[in-house]
């Protein structure tokens, strides 16, 4: 489990995150709902320590982060993070390389599942297969947890789907998930979990499941009330 | 270690396109120096003897010989290599930052990897270090080719067989190859804590941004006081230190600066530095 305990970050005098608490659990695909700047890429940087906060805890299977913490949790932001002169094979030799809990059999499966060319250099490639390839470097992972930063952002619907269908493939299958989205029709059927932050706060928090069959609502429907839109 | 070893790899094989172009750069410019060198002083030689009817010992004596050690004061010598160190040093700035503003944000990659990232400060380290020795070996080799070549175009009674040894007790060419190995150890060890005090103000500047500039020239002013101050302070006070206790003192310090910018760096590198 994922643990975030009332964590607080400012940048500068903006306080970004205001005592944020919540889990993801394994197995669960929770998604962090919010407009733009109201802090979702701080949290997933926070998780990875990428970003140091100023007070809270966060804990990962019961443990604070070290460098371990990058063999049972894997972080794919929306840009890409390998250098672009590099071929995709070169990439996943660099991955597997480093990470004890590189899966060669399964960063094969996904470069067929998405249909990409180890041979093709990363910089000569679509923002959607950039994408892809952040994906597949973070998916290849023998890991516990993904962490996906707006895994939809900018890229065409065909490119989308494709994404999407890893969320109901087994390579995310007992792993627990986190993602934050504006792009939440195309993922909104998966989630099982949400949490709605504003301006650092989380203002809302629920399961889809219950959500749906107790109040017959959507998530979308949650979030227009939660906003008042 | 392994992991080190992965690392200073990765590092040198993103570098190495330019380092052949440093080495290629070096490589003709000082060869082709030589050359043109080597002829343009027999060319002069042959002019200024017609000319004022003089014989060669006489041209010698007023225009002096030519020898490697005049070539190396030109600028198809000096050229390369400022060349090479300004670029090191701009690299040395480049290793890191373009980690953040490069064509990808690698340094989420690298702070991700699973190794202790105090490994990153020092594969990114050693790499530039390689790149000084493997360019300053280049340097040894192309003596001798442009003293062979200076040699050859040169007639015999123009030209001083200054031995290659001999040089390099010169100028600046004594740092790049210490006779001794105290002094190498000095020399190099100096300019590696030179590169751990540059990577420490980098990531104080990567740690607290704007603050971090601060923090960085102020890092930067305290460790270079530190080691100018038992200079400056034995000259004011008329010699007091032997040059042995002098010496010592700025050793200690050298080495102090430099193990408090790795514990300083790992520190920054495991808490501070965000993305």
């Amino acid at each position: 489990m994922i643990e975030v305990k009332n964590v607080t970050k400012r940048y500068g005098r903006k306080k970004v995150l205001n005592g944020v608490t919540f889990t993801a659990r394994k197995g669960e695909i929770t998604c962090l709902i919010g407009v733009n700047g109201v802090g979702k890429t701080t949290i997933l940087k926070a998780i990875m320590n990428l970003l140091p906060i100023d007070s809270g805890e966060i804990l990962v299977n019961g443990e604070r982060p070290d460098k371990h913490l990058y063999d049972k949790v894997s972080y794919t932001p929306d840009m890409l993070i390998v250098p672009p002169n590099l071929r995709i094979g070169e990439a996943m030799e660099f991955m597997a390389d480093f990470y004890a809990s590189w899966n060669q059999e399964r960063a094969e499966e996904i470069l067929t599942f998405f249909r990409l060319n180890r041979d093709d250099r990363i910089s000569e490639l679509s923002k959607g297969n950039r994408a892809k390839v952040n994906l597949l470097l973070g998916l290849a992972l023998d890991i516990d947890y993904v962490l996906m930063d707006e895994p939809f952002s900018g890229i065409d619907i065909f490119t989308r789907e494709e994404i999407a269908n890893v969320f109901t493939s087994h390579l995310v299958e007992d792993r627990g998930v986190l993602i934050t989205t504006h792009e939440i029709n195309d993922i909104e059927h998966l989630i099982d979990r949400v949490i709605i932050l504003d301006e650092g706060v989380i203002i809302k928090q629920f399961d889809t499941e219950q959500v749906r069959e107790q109040e017959g609502k959507s998530v979308i429907d949650v979030m227009r009330e939660v906003y008042n839109r | 270690m392994k992991n080190y070893i992965k690392l200073v790899n990765f590092e040198f094989n993103r570098f190495f396109k330019i380092y052949l172009v440093l080495i290629a750069l070096t490589v003709v410019v000082q060869l082709v120096g030589a050359i043109y060198e080597g002829f343009n002083y027999v060319d002069f030689a042959r002019e200024m003897m017609q000319n004022q009817m003089i014989t060669m010992e006489d041209f010698v004596r007023d225009y002096g010989p030519m020898s490697i050690y005049s070539f190396i004061k030109t600028i198809w010598f000096l050229g390369p290599v400022a060349i090479c160190v300004v670029t090191l040093l701009i690299y040395s700035l480049f290793i890191w930052y373009r980690d953040w503003y490069g064509k990808s944000t690698f340094i989420y990659r690298l702070l991700m990897l699973p190794v202790e990232r105090i490994k990153i400060f020092f594969a990114k380290v050693t790499t530039i270090f390689l790149c000084v020795l493997g360019l300053v070996s280049l340097q040894y080799v192309l003596l001798f080719l442009e003293h062979a070549i200076l040699e050859r175009i040169v007639p015999g009674p123009l030209f001083v067989n200054l031995p290659i040894s001999s040089l390099l007790n010169f100028d600046f060419l004594v740092i790049l190859y210490p006779p001794t190995f105290i002094e190498f150890l000095l020399y190099y060890g100096t300019g590696l804590v030179f590169l751990f005090v540059l990577f420490t103000m980098i990531l104080l500047e990567r740690s607290f941004r704007l603050k971090g500039i601060f923090l960085a020239a102020c890092y930067g002013a305290v460790a270079l006081t530190l080691i100018l101050a038992p200079l400056i302070i034995n000259d004011g006070v008329g010699g007091y230190l032997f040059p042995m206790e002098l010496f010592l003192i700025e050793v200690f310090l050298i080495v102090f600066i430099g193990f408090v910018s790795v514990l300083l760096s790992g520190y920054l590198l495991k808490n501070k530095v965000w993305v």
